[in-house]
């Protein structure tokens, strides 16, 4: 095969499934076979729009303290091939979070 | 175990020898050997391909007619060759339902004969007995209704849906079915995001094995639209060989990565011209630059066709060259390319590891 098919590998990662993981976070399970669990907010104050973060600076436009505590998903939908699109319970759903993105946010990859 | 069934399981045992040349696989182990009869030395046998453009299909066959006839008790072999296209979306739900591949034919620059490439290689491939439709997105030239000859235009379906005009054996839409040649679109980035919704959703497609779409220049509104609302099989790029247009290729090429939609090859277009008085070849644009952008990009290179006036007259005349000369140097380029893109996109199908297999249970 040649080197375009995005198999999963870790420069273009793809997940198997996504789900629901408790009451509120998102589960995504990687083609590697890593497995990755999204508390709620923390995904949401994560939001790549550029409404939450500025499109030219990078600078994290979304203060912690405009996102309530109990803030969920209340849908998902793949977009495209590259990315996904949450519905939050706040009413937002612009951020496409894309699979790279996804994967460098995983909480139990962080290393801090 | 009777006598006909042992031979059955030798024909196919026979079968195993063949291999598929794209999927460098058995026909046996990749399933594409169905209804395997028997009966008073006659053998009949069907074998299922991943494409009807298979550009090896007879040679198959023959193959396959020689290992059935060189088993004992054979005096004669029937062998049929059909074909089902595999789909690169494993859900039925969507924006194209129907639909079993989505195949957008990008460029970076303008001018470089997309829409021709697109006309032909649709043509090419509804002519292999493939069903086939093309989707004229390039809304700011759409040239689609004129390299097809088309005037009329499409009617209202149930459902408020459109209905593709029917041409070539092709379903087409085209933006040019809705404007006067003398109007232009002025629209800004959510009015062309629309009307992919609408092209996509709001048209009739019905079952396709391939839906072409030709893309307008660059990495804009149109293409972003379109790989967000449906997963893409895989993208078709065209360039001329000169640096200028391959630069600006492989910006498409970086969107597509980048969009996670796969590449299935690199067309070069206007890559030599042959003087119809003296025969004399002269690459005016250089040539071989898409073959090595490919190979560079580790990307598969479809082929090449020539620059050359009997493509010209026959797009302006409405009848693309694969119809309207089939024998012709310039005809033969197209149907490789489209065997060629027809085989990869197999090759992607079969492989298993598309991104539609994503299962989102939310």
């Amino acid at each position: 095969m040649d080197g375009q098919t995005h198999s999963g590998d870790d420069s273009s990662p793809i997940p198997r499934e996504i789900t629901r993981a408790g009451e509120h976070d998102i589960r995504i399970l990687w083609k590697s076979g890593h497995e990755s669990i999204y508390p709620a907010r923390y995904l949401r104050l994560k939001c790549p729009c550029a409404v939450c973060v500025d499109e030219w600076t990078g600078r994290e436009v979304l203060r912690p303290q405009a996102v309530t505590e109990d803030v969920a998903p209340s849908s998902l939908e793949l977009v495209g091939r590259y990315g996904m699109r949450v519905r939050w319970t706040d009413g937002h759903s612009d951020g496409i979070y894309t699979f790279k993105l996804l994967r460098e946010l995983c909480p139990c990859c962080q290393t801090s | 175990m009777p006598e006909t069934d042992k031979l059955k399981i030798d024909i196919v045992d026979a079968l195993k020898s063949i291999k598929d040349p794209d999927l460098g696989r058995d026909i046996v182990s990749l399933g594409f050997v169905k209804d395997v009869k028997f009966c008073g030395g006659v053998a009949a046998v069907t074998i299922e391909l991943t494409t009807p453009a298979c550009p090896v299909k007879d040679q198959m066959r023959e193959e396959a007619r020689q290992a059935i006839l060189a088993l004992d008790g054979v005096d004669e072999a029937n062998v049929e060759m059909t074909a089902r296209v595999r789909s690169s979306s494993s859900e039925s739900t969507g924006l194209l339902p129907g639909v079993k591949n989505v195949i957008p034919v990008a460029s970076g620059k303008g001018g470089v004969g997309k829409s021709t490439v697109s006309a032909n290689l649709a043509v090419a491939l509804a002519q292999s007995g493939a069903q086939v439709g093309l989707m004229d997105a390039d809304v700011y030239g759409p040239s689609i209704p004129t390299l097809l000859g088309l005037s009329e235009k499409p009617v209202s379906g149930p459902n408020q849906q459109m209905i593709p005009v029917i041409q070539y054996d092709l379903k087409i839409i085209s933006m040019g079915f809705f404007l006067p040649e003398d109007k232009a679109v002025i629209w800004r980035g959510p009015m062309l995001d629309k009307m992919i919704t609408q092209f996509l959703g709001g048209v009739q497609w019905g079952e396709l094995d391939y839906l072409i779409i030709d893309l307008p220049p660059g990495t804009g509104d149109i293409q972003l639209s379109l790989c967000q609302k449906v997963p893409l099989t895989g993208a078709v790029i065209v360039s001329t060989p000169q640096d200028v247009a391959l630069n600006v290729a492989q910006k498409a090429i970086a969107m597509f990565n980048q969009l996670n939609t796969p590449i299935l090859g690199i067309v070069e277009n206007m890559s030599h011209y042959r003087c119809s008085h003296c025969g004399q070849r002269d690459d005016i644009f250089g040539t071989g630059g898409a073959r090595q952008v490919s190979e560079s990009r580790e990307l598969p290179f479809l082929g090449e066709i020539p620059l050359s006036t009997n493509i010209r007259v026959h797009s302006d005349q409405g009848k693309p060259v694969v119809l309207a000369e089939p024998e012709s140097e310039q005809a033969k380029a197209f149907l490789r390319i489209a065997e060629n893109t027809a085989a990869q996109i197999s090759i992607r199908n079969m492989a298993g590891d598309l991104e539609q297999d994503i299962k989102v249970s939310f």
